[in-house]
């Protein structure tokens, strides 16, 4: 399952999926700026069928907090 | 002409004067508002306090609709955010990130938010999120920039969001008015041509490097930090810009520019200043009055556009 979250996000950065680990920091890792990782979440909602508020954006800093984040709301990725 | 945006923010003429930062305050703002357009205050980095007398002194100035912008970045951000409610500001402008936690506070206490995006994604996020409208602002803009330019953004984001759109960026006199609409906003914003009204308080030195400008005269520092500004090309921004070439450190071309608009703006030094202004600056040369400058636009406009 994480593979599909890894596509979208190699997709939407702009980057090779070998380069996206667990632990990969979107920001200091692939030097994502803010719109990046608005196109990235639209893309996440779009995929999982999620809203995730405007106000949650801090919380995905990285491709675990993600999967974190997408548990709670009772979502595999 | 009006627009569905002067009668959603009561104002005569759908133009915003850009809320400058350090250039925005209240003897600018209220010009504009009194002159039928919507004069906007920047709380920039600024304390709480200085805002609050600012908006006070705006109401002192005009009793028209005027709004505030509020730099997401600032240290006092919070702050602004509850005292716009607190002082019944009428409209917020929103820059440099996701206004997202203040929306519902504001729309609750019935403020029109109008947050600046550089995208279609913000865009389409910022009208979910209850925004009355958006800024579109392209990257002829002055001070800090995204990418796209203001044609390609506009009709784009026109056709993601169903909420009126704003066309800023590169727009100073009656035919970019016009040619906005054509790409479907409902309204321009403008900063660079009123750096230069009498009503606006930089100082001269810096009025006078906007007067002179070319149009080749426009310069962007700061690509390789990913925090890109524009302004007019001076000594501090061909330093930059060599240190940017030899790959000089954050922090290194940093201490270039600290409270360099500053030194521009009070101070007047328009050699190691950061004299922020947008590329139409090479077609500002007239020193007017806001009034003068919101109705030669508007006569303009409706000439060209035909009344429609």
């Amino acid at each position: 399952m994480l593979e599909k979250l890894i596509s979208i996000i190699a997709e939407q950065l702009h980057v090779e999926e070998t380069e996206i680990k667990p632990e990969t920091d979107f920001k200091a890792d692939l030097s994502a700026d803010s719109l990046d990782l608005f196109e990235l979440v639209m893309a996440l909602e779009e995929e999982y069928n999620v809203e995730i508020p405007n106000e949650d954006l801090e919380q995905l800093t990285t491709v675990n907090a993600v999967v974190d984040y997408l548990k709670k709301k009772g979502i595999e990725a | 002409m009006k627009t569905e945006i002067c009668s959603l923010l009561g104002i005569e003429y759908p133009i915003f004067q850009g809320g400058m930062a350090w250039v925005a305050e209240h003897s600018l703002a209220s010009a504009v508002s009194n002159a039928g357009g919507l004069g906007i205050l920047a709380a920039a980095n600024a304390p709480v306090e200085v805002v609050r007398e600012e908006i006070r002194k705006t109401r002192e100035l005009t009793d028209k609709p005027f709004g505030v912008n509020i730099m997401l970045l600032s240290p006092y951000a919070q702050e602004i955010a509850r005292l716009v409610i607190e002082e019944n500001v009428p409209v917020v402008t929103t820059g440099a990130g996701n206004p997202g936690p203040y929306m519902e506070d504001w729309k609750a206490a019935g403020i029109k938010v109008i947050p600046v995006v550089a995208s279609v994604a913000l865009a389409k996020r910022m009208e979910r999120a209850g925004a009355d409208a958006v800024i579109a602002e392209g990257c002829e803009s002055g001070g800090h920039i995204g990418e796209n330019t203001t044609m390609v953004l506009v009709p784009q984001i026109v056709d993601a969001v169903s909420v009126p759109v704003i066309a800023a960026g590169g727009i100073g006199d009656g035919r970019g008015f016009a040619a906005a609409m054509m790409l479907g906003a409902k309204g321009v914003q403008m900063g660079t041509r009123f750096l230069v009204a009498k009503e606006c308080v930089i100082h001269e030195n810096y009025k006078q490097q906007v007067l002179k400008a070319k149009d080749i005269d426009s310069a962007v520092t700061g690509r390789t930090t990913g925090h890109p500004v524009r302004t007019l090309r001076n000594r501090m921004t061909r330093t930059y810009q060599q240190m940017e070439k030899e790959g000089k450190s954050f922090e290194e071309l940093e201490s270039l520019t600290i409270g360099s608009l500053r030194k521009a703006v009070v101070e007047g030094d328009v050699v190691n200043g950061s004299m922020m202004a947008g590329q139409i600056a090479g077609m500002v040369k007239k020193e007017q009055t806001c009034r003068e400058m919101i109705e030669e636009i508007m006569q303009e406009a409706e000439a060209l556009l035909g009344n429609r």
